[in-house]
């Protein structure tokens, strides 16, 4: 009974965390520009958290930096189960135009196992929300 | 102060450390020097035109010779400043001793290169991630990167 | 007794993976140390294999905001390499783009430093003005972010009569409602006396280190590379360089909205005059072994390229200097024997585009050796409350 009080609070309103690992900012703004008054991600109940251990899914945007690596890892360990990966843009998904540079590992699923994948460059602050609302409907 | 008045300033008190000056285009003034004299030309050039703004320190691998340039912006155009050292001994004097600002900009030039800048304040690496391996600098022509197979989760193999 | 403090790579406030480590005594800080390299492309070594087209798009991405400044100031300096005259009507609207970005950036930075002094609703207004401008850039270019409108030699797309009035409209609404921000933004003590006497860089300082944009202009030097090198057709265009002489964020604040008022300005004459023509001429593949340095004043200050060509379809060589990366130093000597309340305002007055710069804070105690990350928002937070704590300042006062 007490699980699925949860799981219900958790599909009305998931606490979501930004992670930016080496991105040109573009998706990021666009990410923010979500909780403005125009596109307003709030009346889902969706709250921009500040810490890995109050979130519930992880937004990410950039491609992988050999630099940042070992943090997005450790990043993700520390969120607690149960949690989803979501992968915005097109650098996130396979390197966008950076592919093949030597500081770059590939998109974001060569570091961490993703959910779902919004492609654009940048993705429009629409896409994002229809991205989060899809996930929502599948869990 | 326009093109030719800054030549002219240039030549007069300056021209025993210069070997060539260009003026390609309108404000875009080039000056080559000797690596040995590069210091004490930059510290006339802040002492009698009062131009002071590095705004960037690039370096161009040609093969038998690394070239460093150093562009300064005035208030009518750009000035750049180049110079040539050899590849099996690239040394080059910092000239933060007269410009602190040129800090980060010599510091890119020893992780991309491998130029060593001798009497630097702070010679940590500055862009390239932890863990990197010694002796492998990226921009030279010679160092090329062969990038790994990459696993498509639940993909084709 | 020193502390040392981390903070980052991952934290919420500033949108960037960077790593600052600052050594604090109390609560006044001693010295910073700023860790680049989460940020790091290599772009560099991608463009000498992409021809010169694949180029633009890809110097594009070097900055989600600033995106047509990279650009701009590559395809610039490409043109002069091949020695082409872009036609008028095509640099006019270059010019358009660049000052409807500019606007966009100081809008967004404006809610940044509202939301970093606690004034949240000043950020969320903001923000919804600069939804106006991203719907006037999606209607010249077809995207609200990297518009693609430069080709070698002009141009892309063109403007038409009703596009051209749609703009003038767009424009009038900003500029009331800027209006009516500055105002508030004036007669509220507490905003004001926040930022006054926050981050003090004097001149001598700046010119030593070699600082760039708004943070040399909010010290009195008039360095503004539209006026000292003009490129586009600023030289044909009636404007001003906005300075202000506190040195302080207060000082940074007032350049930005003043330069926002002459962004108007200058939209306003280039829709007004623009002339008919051709919006771009035929460019050749190869280029002749050449070498170009190109100036251009983005947002937040000077952005250099030097690119140098040897006969082939592909740059030899392409630097990018953009222009954060020229005020770290500045940032690290504002942060010396200032407050840690007073980071995340202080980082913010400079307007960071780190992904320009290519390249994370870390708090250490030094007394028992033990390291603490501190996250930006109990930064903040505890910025807050000891704001609230001090009298405000009524000797501050909005300088125009």
């Amino acid at each position: 009974m007490l699980n699925r009080l949860v799981r219900w609070s958790r599909i009305k309103s998931p606490w979501i965390l930004h992670l930016n690992s080496g991105a040109c900012n573009a998706c990021d703004i666009e990410i923010v520009a979500a909780l403005t008054p125009r596109f307003d991600v709030e009346r889902f109940g969706v709250l921009l958290k500040a810490t890995p251990r109050h979130a519930d899914v992880i937004v990410a945007t950039g491609p992988v930096t050999r630099q940042i690596k070992d943090r997005i890892i450790r990043i993700y360990e520390q969120t607690p189960d149960p949690k989803f990966v979501i992968a915005v843009g097109a650098c996130a998904m396979s390197g966008c135009v950076y592919r093949g540079a030597y500081n770059i590992m590939g998109g974001l699923d060569q570091v961490i196992p993703v959910n779902v994948y919004i492609p654009g460059c940048p993705a429009r602050p629409d896409a994002i929300l229809d991205g989060v609302v899809k996930l929502l409907g599948k869990l | 102060m326009n093109d030719l008045e800054i030549i002219e300033k240039t030549r007069s008190l300056l021209g025993d450390k210069i070997l060539e000056i260009a003026n390609p285009a309108l404000r875009r003034i080039f000056i080559k020097v000797e690596p040995e004299k590069l210091v004490d030309f930059i510290a006339g050039l802040r002492k009698n035109l009062n131009i002071t703004y590095v705004a960037t320190i690039s370096g161009v691998d040609l093969g038998e010779f690394f070239e460093i340039l150093y562009h300064f912006g005035h208030s009518n155009g750009s000035l750049t400043v180049r110079t040539l050292i050899p590849r099996a001994n690239p040394h080059i004097e910092s000239i933060c001793s007269v410009i602190p600002g040129a800090i980060l900009y010599e510091r890119e030039l020893q992780d991309m290169f491998g130029i060593i800048v001798d009497h630097i304040p702070d010679p940590r690496p500055l862009v390239v991630p932890d863990g990197w391996p010694a002796g492998n600098f990226p921009l030279r022509k010679d160092w090329k990167y062969e990038r790994p197979e990459e696993i498509i989760p639940g993909g084709k193999k | 007794m020193k502390f040392q403090i981390p903070i980052g790579p991952q934290h919420p406030a500033l949108k960037e993976p960077i790593s600052l480590r600052m050594t604090v005594d109390g609560e006044v800080i001693r010295d910073a140390d700023i860790r680049l390299g989460y940020n790091h492309r290599g772009i560099e070594k991608l463009a000498e294999e992409r021809s010169w087209i694949q180029n633009i798009y890809l110097t594009e991405r070097i900055c989600g905001i600033c995106s047509h400044s990279h650009a701009t100031c590559f395809t610039q300096g490409v043109e002069k390499l091949m020695e082409l005259n872009p036609p008028k009507r095509g640099l006019y609207i270059r010019t358009l783009v660049a000052e409807l970005e500019r606007i966009h950036s100081h809008l967004l930075w404006l809610g940044v430093a509202g939301h970093e002094a606690g004034f949240d609703s000043f950020f969320m207004y903001t923000w919804r003005d600069r939804e106006v401008v991203m719907d006037l850039l999606e209607m010249i270019s077809g995207n609200r972010v990297h518009y693609a409108i430069n080709t070698i030699g002009g141009v892309r797309r063109d403007i038409d009569e009703d596009q051209r009035k749609k703009i003038l409209d767009g424009l009038k609404i900003l500029k009331e409602r800027s209006e009516y921000y500055f105002k508030i933004g004036a007669n509220e003590p507490t905003f004001v006396g926040r930022l006054a006497g926050v981050g003090l860089l004097s001149k001598q300082k700046v010119i030593d280190l070699c600082a760039v944009g708004p943070m040399a202009r909010a010290s009195d030097l008039p360095q503004d590379v539209r006026k000292d090198d003009p490129y586009a057709v600023y030289d044909e265009i009636p404007f001003d360089v906005c300075t202000a002489d506190t040195c302080d964020v207060l000082g940074r604040t007032v350049v930005r909205i003043k330069e926002l008022f002459e962004s108007y300005k200058i939209c306003e004459f280039l829709m007004k005059n623009l002339p008919p023509g051709d919006i771009a001429v035929k460019a050749p593949t190869k280029a002749k072994p050449n070498e170009v340095v190109s100036r251009y004043e983005a947002p937040r200050g000077e952005n250099t390229h030097y690119i140098k060509s040897n006969g082939t379809n592909k740059p030899e060589r392409l630097k990018v200097r953009a222009p954060t990366l020229a005020n770290y130093p500045a940032t690290v000597e504002m942060l010396k024997n200032g407050f840690i309340a007073d980071i995340p305002l202080i980082f913010a007055a400079i307007d960071p585009c780190i992904c320009c710069a290519e390249r994370t804070v870390e708090i250490v105690n030094g007394r028992t050796g033990e390291e603490n990350v501190v996250r930006f928002s109990e930064l903040r937070a505890l910025a807050e409350e000891r704001f609230k704590k001090m009298p405000p300042k009524r000797n501050a006062v909005w300088p125009f």
